[in-house]
């Protein structure tokens, strides 16, 4: 790496985008002036809601009780609002229920006021309770509240009955009516609950009073809340620290992603990438370059952005409960988050952009990428998870969950979980960097060009120009319609009630879901059936190896299953779904367990992800890209989260196994032995117990269900499992290489 | 100082399933000569000079320039020349002054050489009142000095020019192949694609016509002129080009009509 000439390119990046008005209005002005003019706009808007009063229909006024009085004169009565001049926010009109309606009920506006037609109180023609449900739907009035009949006697009856401490009637319940699909009709409702909490506590009284008891007992037990916030200087953290991570994470993307477009695509567009790519520079250093410079300009439209909120949001906040100052601490956390989240964002973008023909195509790709980001980022925030070992695992989420803890002061748990967090992240970014410098390296990216998109073209290109193997890209599209067919099955899938229905299931997953789309595809889109689904005779030691190789792995599989679940742990409903579908096996014979869970699996699944996908894959280069690939759409067609992540980590082993033998049989016997193992392990604690007592302390009964290994077994498990992969790894590497090997032999 | 072996491309392509923009095609450019490649739009001249260049990768086959091999020993190839692209690409945001500074500094040139050099160099193309004027403002002229100012800044043993005369008014193309010339005549040794006939005539020693990847014929005009028995080139490389097509034609048709062999 020549460092100079990475700084050389830096130097000229910087000052490009310096001297790009559309940077300059991103990174200053829009922080600048957004914040103060979203909050004007908010508060006006805030205001205006607020004040504006809503219309309230009330029917039943007659039975209303005498004492305590709900409505004094034309109004609800001042005494029941927080301020007595927010009792005309509930304008009130009266509606005689008790004389028959002389309003069309299809139309019941014609006898109230129409929006907008002033505020003055007044009373409207005789109601029912079906025509002022019509009227709140039209929207003549906000919300209707609605008295029964004998409503008031019955209260007066109840404070007779305290009085006599007699058991007390029942009292029918007042109605409100009102919409939720119309905010002012929702606000309207709100409104009336808070005044008839009030009206109810001053009814309680009333009848606390004719009973004797002091009006004390109504507030007998006073709770004093003690927020240690306050004392600790951490009073508002809790908003601020759902609020701070969020606006880090987007305004670092968004921060990242204008420059990365011009610097790149903008840069094929003009036409100077092949003079750079022809100078000195190596590739790496112009993607050094190229990327410390969208961090930089990520990371100041970041600090920006916040700099412009910790400015304007006290300000705007700070009437509402709970928003205090963001935490002192707050810029040292930001700017110790901002590094790790630049640099991520900022070799994505990078590695988009790259790709990118034009600047205007490079912009499409902002809505993918803000697709992924803001669930991964929002979601945390939006509160209900919290920072575990699971989810600090997870690319952003685990950030913002890190940033969230630091910002409320949990620095016990900053400690505890900083070290997955960054490490996740770092790996994250060194994929994306390694992809971004992957993208100057490839001729079909950095000089692709537009082509016609001709369906007819395409298809006949697809039948005629067909290689004897699949092309990356058709092993993609592959996985991609196995996964959609996958999904929308499952939303038709009912659990199975008995082991005949479950293995119908099964069977229809395999042979429609997983089969027949790759051999489908096999057919159509390849010349060579055997050599896609690496239908070829493997060294004949790799079988009985992959057979020892299943079971000497399997304690460990078993074990990282066992870790995987108390990472991410099953959702209730989910664990009585697998304990329903575990009762199923119990009284089937083993064979037929077997048959289902793991022959069916290893045949479509080995055919599909290490055949079809991943001889495709190997098209594109690298072996490891195929394993990886293929085994990411093995595990997304699992389904639950926590069988994904185990499913994937076997694909990798089994793509392994495909790759060295370059046969499909050593994965299919492997995955065949390890799914019988997953379903029968469960019946050898007994069964060691009768027939090898001795031996019993290897497998037992776990605590939670299921068996547990002991850990020498697992132990020596794996060592003779290392042993079996070294083997496997003498052999000869697969002789299937890249797909222009096979084409023209070069 | 270059010497290309049996250099071949094939793109990935939708309507044939493979492109082949260069088909073996061999040649050597010594130094003090203009080697011209000739040849129409989609010949493989572009192809070629960006293999030479570095930025794209043969599919097979060997090109040495100045003793480097473009594959095996690009960073060292890339020191060895000047290249300059078909498109007349100059940085928006940035002065001629800076475009060259920063092609010369990316060469390894020191800040005060490199000033001396540059200021030679804005003297003999008459930059010097476009010096601080930025890309987004030039004109095309402008753009193409700028251009070979920054391909020439560190003083390459081997220029390539890329259709350097596309798009330029008589006048500017008239001093861009006086330039070329003079480079010539200081010994560069210069690969200059173009399909103008006429500047192929007045500025290359030796001439190479390309058509669909393949070089149909090499030589000087004169050797090419008794070879083929005709003295305008434009005339030599329409017959050379037709004749190729219809060649090509005709085996295709015998190929559909031959059929299996019984």
């Amino acid at each position: 790496m020549n460092w100079s000439n990475v700084r050389l390119i830096l130097a000229r990046e910087i000052r490009d985008q310096l001297r790009d008005r559309r940077t300059m209005f991103m990174i200053f002005i829009v922080p600048i002036l957004t914040y103060p003019f979203l909050g004007m706009i908010g508060l006006g808007i805030s205001q205006v809601a607020q004040q504006k009063p809503t219309r309230i229909l009330v029917l039943g006024e007659s039975h209303l009780p005498e004492s305590p009085a709900l409505i004094e004169g034309d109004r609800f009565a001042a005494r029941l609002f927080r301020q007595p001049s927010m009792a005309k926010l509930l304008e009130l009109h009266r509606g005689n229920q008790d004389s028959r309606s002389a309003v069309d009920e299809g139309s019941g506006n014609k006898a109230g006021p129409r929006r907008g037609s002033g505020a003055a109180p007044s009373r409207s023609a005789g109601f029912t309770e079906t025509s002022a449900r019509s009227a709140v739907e039209a929207g003549t009035y906000d919300a209707a509240l609605i008295f029964p009949p004998d409503f008031g006697r019955r209260i007066d009856a109840c404070r007779a009955a305290a009085q006599r401490r007699d058991q007390p009637p029942q009292v029918p319940k007042p109605k409100i009516i009102y919409t939720t699909a119309v905010e002012r009709s929702q606000l309207a409702c709100d409104r009336l609950r808070i005044v008839l909490e009030r009206w109810s506590d001053e009814v309680a009284r009333s009848f606390l009073a004719a009973a004797g008891a002091p009006e004390w007992s109504m507030t007998a037990v006073d709770v004093e809340a003690i927020d240690l916030a306050g004392e600790t200087g951490y009073r508002g953290a809790a908003m601020w620290s759902k609020i701070l991570p969020v606006l880090l994470i987007l305004w670092s993307l968004v921060g990242a992603f204008y420059p990365a477009v011009d610097l790149c695509a903008g840069e094929k567009e003009r036409g100077t990438l092949e003079t750079l790519l022809s100078c000195p520079a190596a590739r790496s250093e112009i993607v050094l370059g190229k990327l410390v410079t969208i961090m930089l300009f990520s990371s100041l439209t970041a600090v920006l952005n916040l700099l412009s909120v910790a400015a304007t949001g006290p300000m705007m906040f700070s009437q509402l409960p709970g928003f205090g100052p963001p935490p002192a601490l707050s810029p040292l956390w930001l700017g110790l988050a901002l590094l790790p989240a630049s640099a991520l964002f900022s070799a994505l973008s990078l590695a988009l952009a790259a790709f990118a023909r034009s600047t205007k195509e490079g912009q499409y790709y902002l809505m993918p990428l803000m697709a992924v980001t803001i669930p991964l980022a929002v979601l945390p925030a939006a509160g209900g998870l919290e920072l575990t070992l699971g989810n600090s695992l997870i690319p952003v989420t685990g950030l913002v969950l890190l940033l969230r803890a630091a910002l409320e002061g949990n620095y016990w748990q900053v400690v505890q979980f900083a070290v997955p967090v960054l490490a996740v992240t770092s790996g994250a970014c060194v994929l994306a960097i390694r992809w971004a410098v992957e993208q100057f390296h490839s001729e079909a990216v950095l000089f692709r060009e537009g082509e016609r998109l001709e369906v007819r073209l395409w298809l006949h290109h697809l039948r005629e120009d067909r290689g004897p193997t699949p092309t990356p890209a058709g092993a993609v599209f592959c996985g991609i319609v196995i996964l959609m067919i996958h999904f929308f099955m499952s939303l038709h899938w009912a659990p199975p009630t008995d082991f005949g229905r479950f293995a119908v299931t099964v069977a229809v997953s395999q042979l429609v879901v997983i089969l027949t789309p790759a051999l489908l595809m096999t057919v159509v889109l390849t010349r060579s059936p055997r050599q896609t689904l690496l239908l070829q005779k493997p060294p004949w030691l790799a079988l009985p190896a992959a057979v020892l190789l299943a079971i000497a792995l399997h304690p460990a599989a078993h074990v990282l299953q066992k870790a995987v679940m108390h990472l991410y742990p099953l959702s209730d409903a989910m664990q009585e779904a697998l304990a329903g579908l575990e009762s199923l096996f119990a009284h089937v014979p083993w064979w037929q367990i077997v048959l289902v869970v793991a022959l069916a699996p290893a045949i479509c699944e080995e055919l599909a992800f290490r055949g079809f996908i991943f001889t495709g894959m190997r098209n594109a280069g690298s072996p490891w890209r195929a394993i990886v690939v293929s085994a990411a759409f093995f595990g997304l067609t699992h389904g639950i989260l926590q069988q994904a992540l185990i499913a994937c980590l076997i694909g990798v082993l089994l793509g392994w196994l495909a790759w060295r033998t370059n046969s499909l049989f050593p994965g299919m016997v492997f995955h065949l032995v390890h799914n019988a193992l997953g379903v029968l392990v469960g019946r050898l604690p007994p069964w060691l117990e009768t027939e090898w007592p001795s031996l019993s302390w290897l497998v037992r009964p776990a605590e939670g269900g299921g068996v547990a290994f002991a850990w020498p077994l697992v132990l020596a498990g794996i060592g003779i499992g290392l042993a079996i992969l070294a083997f496997l790894a003498r052999l000869a590497p697969s002789r299937l290489g890249p797909r222009e090997t096979v084409l023209f032999g070069t | 100082m270059i010497h290309a072996r049996e250099l071949t491309k094939h793109y990935p392509d939708l309507r044939h399933g493979r492109l082949v923009a260069l088909d073996a095609i061999s040649f050597d450019a010594a130094p003090g000569q203009i080697f011209g490649l000739l040849g129409p739009n989609g010949a493989g001249k572009t192809t070629a000079l960006r293999i030479l260049s570095t930025v794209l990768k043969p599919t097979s086959g060997t090109v040495t320039i100045n003793g480097f091999d473009v594959v095996r020993q690009p960073a060292e190839v890339r020191r060895q020349i000047g290249f300059m692209s078909a498109n007349t690409a100059v940085y928006d945001r940035m002065t001629a002054w800076e475009m060259v500074e920063h092609f010369g500094r990316l060469h390894g040139l020191a800040k005060e050489p490199l000033a001396e050099r540059m200021r030679l160099i804005f003297d003999r193309l008459k930059m010097n009142e476009i010096r601080d004027l930025l890309g987004a403002k030039m004109s095309t002229g402008m753009k193409q000095k700028v251009s070979v100012a920054r391909a020439i800044v560190h003083d390459p043993p081997v220029l390539i020019f890329d259709e350097a005369t596309a798009g330029l008014d008589v006048l500017v193309a008239r001093a861009l192949l006086r330039t070329v010339a003079e480079l010539r005549d200081q010994g560069k040794c210069i690969l200059f694609s173009t399909h103008i006939m006429r500047e192929a005539e007045k500025l290359c020693d030796r001439i190479a016509i390309l058509h669909r990847g393949r070089i149909l014929a090499e030589g000087t005009l004169g050797e090419l002129r008794d070879r083929h028995r005709e003295h305008d080139l434009e005339e030599l490389f329409f017959r050379l080009i037709s004749e190729h097509d219809e060649r090509q034609e005709t085996l295709g048709r015998e190929s559909r009509t031959a059929g299996p062999l019984p």
